[in-house]
């Protein structure tokens, strides 16, 4: 079990911060064409799911998997939104990245006067912490697969 | 939480505010900093006049009135770090020195106001904005408790770092 990279979006599409600890396949374009197809593609399925909800909608879109990963979603009401890669043994993580938001992302970016919002973030710490608190998750393990 | 998250977003904004209507340069950077240190020497001396404050310190003077001059000093210099300290950033100072001849350093190894920022050597350079107002807190606190003095600070690694408060001979 293990994650393979995470992003962190803002309401505007610019990606504050991406993370990878097991990634075996790039995607063969650019970083920054990375992100805005990542962010355009969750923008075009938020909206598909809510369309097409065949139910009223309690959380929206939360995940898709393939046969090799899987994707996590969560979206804030202010449209911050965390995405992580994991394989496919891990369930519903919506408290993970709900923690990546409030004690890392508010606590260490939102609250550092040195990190302008609305772009990427710079600030070491956050890094270094977030790095730190997905090595501590126990789906996290060292070796991949 | 709220109120000191607060605090904490209202005194970043401070500083950006003063910052931002200052040109560049050593000579106005030195002034935004003075600035912020004649905000936190009005709030100090405002935030020190509580009722609190008042019964403990009427503790304080009953017992060293007539002892030496340093005792009454050393006596305040501890109220500063333990209650005022908990008072404005809910916790205390982790430790306290001193020459016995008017020279105070308080240290607070982890600082609420940067302990956000960074752990360790990144954005250094522009820690001591974020200390100008606390020093003037600081100074107002003492002043209206009838000490004056001249307060710095300085950060060496973050998020600790050390008050310097120097009493000045009246």
């Amino acid at each position: 079990m293990t994650v393979h990279n995470l992003y962190l979006f803002d309401r505007n599409g610019v990606c504050l911060h991406y993370s990878e600890w097991h990634r075996k396949k790039q995607a063969g374009i650019s970083q920054e064409e990375e992100f805005k197809l990542m962010y355009g593609m969750l923008f075009s399925i938020r909206s598909f799911v809510s369309k097409m909800s065949p139910l009223d909608m309690k959380d929206g879109f939360v995940a898709f998997q393939t046969s090799r990963y899987k994707l996590h979603y969560y979206e804030t009401p202010t449209g911050i939104k965390v995405v992580m890669n994991t394989d496919l043994g891990v369930g519903p993580i919506r408290d993970v990245l709900h923690h990546i938001y409030s004690a890392l992302y508010v606590e260490l970016v939102v609250k550092n006067p040195l990190c302008p919002l609305g772009q990427t973030v710079q600030s070491e710490l956050f890094r270094s912490r977030l790095d730190s608190y997905i090595r501590s998750l126990p789906f996290f393990s060292a070796r991949a697969g | 939480m709220a109120d000191e998250a607060l605090f904490l977003l209202l005194h970043n904004e401070m500083v950006s505010g003063v910052y931002k209507s200052a040109e560049q340069g050593e000579v106005e950077n030195g002034r935004c900093i003075t600035k912020l240190e004649n905000m936190g020497f009005r709030v100090g001396q405002g935030l020190i006049e509580r009722k609190n404050t008042v019964l403990l310190l009427v503790d304080l003077f009953r017992f060293t009135k007539d002892t030496a001059r340093f005792k009454d000093e050393l006596d305040i210099m501890k109220f500063i770090c333990k209650d005022f300290w908990t008072t404005v950033f809910k916790k205390q100072i982790d430790n306290l020195r001193t020459n016995h001849q008017g020279i105070y350093v308080l240290q607070d190894n982890k600082f609420r106001l940067l302990t956000q920022m960074s752990a360790g050597k990144q954005y250094l350079e522009h820690a001591s904005k974020y200390l100008a107002f606390t020093c003037g807190l600081i100074r107002g606190g003492l002043s209206n408790l009838g000490i004056k003095s001249i307060v710095t600070a300085e950060v060496s690694s973050m998020p600790a770092c050390k008050f310097q408060v120097m009493i000045q001979k009246s």
